[in-house]
């Protein structure tokens, strides 16, 4: 079941942070999205990254706690997503494309002319295509 | 030397036959397209879907709708910027679409080679179905005739300038596809109809489709500059 999900903007200001858990563990969350993001750092000025030169690195498990796991993705514009979910075996293949529809629906979100960059995402319309996206990923076990 | 008798040649004249005019190959006389669709696929620019295979059996020349909706967006933002007023700005809107207009009604009258309006209805009709299908691709519905038959109401369904777009709370009152009423007007008024235009749906409000309601005020008969008795 997925935690939460965040936006990370390219100078690591958070752009957008949902959680879906309905607990009130919301510092929580954030708190290991914000660990997250410097492993995310470490792995960008890994010279690792020379080898594979795709347009968007999908960055794989970043982070894994003892009840949480953390994936993330970078979009060639230095853009972060990141997403933390409680499940135990998630198929690569389920995180890859839900990145891949997280990421269209971002960048729908950011098309808003009335959208700054670099402020949060305030588009209902994205609110509510994640939370679509979200519970699409794992209909078996959410809710 | 005793010369045989001479080969006589024989002269078989192989005639070929007169191929006969066939009835296709006869020049006719380009019939004028009548439907939205048929104009459209003779226009040279069109704004389209960046799609190729779209765009060799269209035209040669597409341009990028997404880069349209982008630059619109980009205007209304820079408006909202500099006169801060969503009034001030709706009215803006419209008188740049008025602009637009004047000079886009002879691009459409040369481009579209529709026959003269004949009523107002036939001219509803017209702007609905050929001259949004030519300027935005997308077609409108013509509805909602009030009895004289002087106001009607255009509806569209589908506005590729608001792609992306989502009013934040701030701006609630603007009319951010103004320059659509403007343009009209504008376009109408060279063509002599005085009208006035005002938005009854607007999908960024939350209503479900966009609908512009265009009222005929007066015809305005053309002219002489000159005077004839001099």
């Amino acid at each position: 079941m997925i935690a939460c999900v965040a936006v990370v903007g390219h100078q690591n200001n958070p752009l957008y942070l949902q959680s879906f858990t309905g607990a009130d563990d919301a510092l929580k969350l954030h708190h290991i999205v914000h660990c997250s993001l410097d492993v995310i750092d470490e792995r960008v000025n890994n010279p690792k990254r020379s080898v594979i030169t795709l347009n968007e690195s999908y960055l794989g498990l970043l982070y894994p706690t003892e009840s949480y796991k953390v994936y993330g993705y970078l979009s060639n514009t230095k853009v972060k997503f990141l997403v933390v979910t409680t499940d135990l075996d998630v198929k690569d293949t389920d995180i890859r494309s839900f990145f891949r529809r997280f990421h269209a629906a971002y960048v729908d979100a950011v098309s808003n002319p009335f959208h700054v960059p670099g402020k949060k995402i305030i588009s209902r319309i994205f609110a509510a295509r994640v939370s679509g996206i979200v519970k699409a990923f794992a209909p078996g076990t959410y809710g | 030397m005793a010369a045989g008798p001479r080969p006589r040649k024989s002269f078989l004249r192989h005639e070929k036959p007169r191929r006969a005019t066939r009835r296709s190959e006869r020049r006719m006389a380009p019939l004028v397209p009548k439907s939205g669709d048929a104009i459209f696929a003779s226009i040279d620019r069109v704004v389209g879907p960046m799609n190729t295979a779209e765009a060799s059996t269209k035209s040669e020349a597409l341009i990028n709708a997404e880069l349209f909706t982008l630059t619109y967006g980009a205007m209304v933002r820079q408006l909202l910027t500099d006169l801060e007023e969503v009034d001030v700005v709706n009215k803006q809107l419209d008188q740049m679409g008025y602009n637009i207009g004047v000079r886009l009604i002879d691009e459409f009258l040369a481009k579209s080679n529709v026959s003269r309006c004949v009523d107002f209805k036939e001219t509803a009709d017209v702007i609905a179905k050929v001259g949004l299908k030519m300027f935005l691709g997308v077609t409108a519905s013509v509805s909602n005739w009030d009895p004289e038959g002087s106001s009607f109401s255009l509806v569209l369904d589908d506005n590729p300038l608001v792609d992306f777009v989502e009013l934040p709370d701030t701006f609630q009152g603007l009319h951010y596809c103004n320059i659509l009423s403007g343009v009209i007007r504008g376009a109408l008024e060279m063509v002599s109809m005085k009208t006035e235009i005002t938005w009854i749906r607007d999908m960024l409000h939350g209503d479900d489709a966009y609908e512009l309601r265009v009222k005929l005020l007066k015809q305005i008969p053309e002219e002489y500059p000159y005077k004839d008795d001099e």
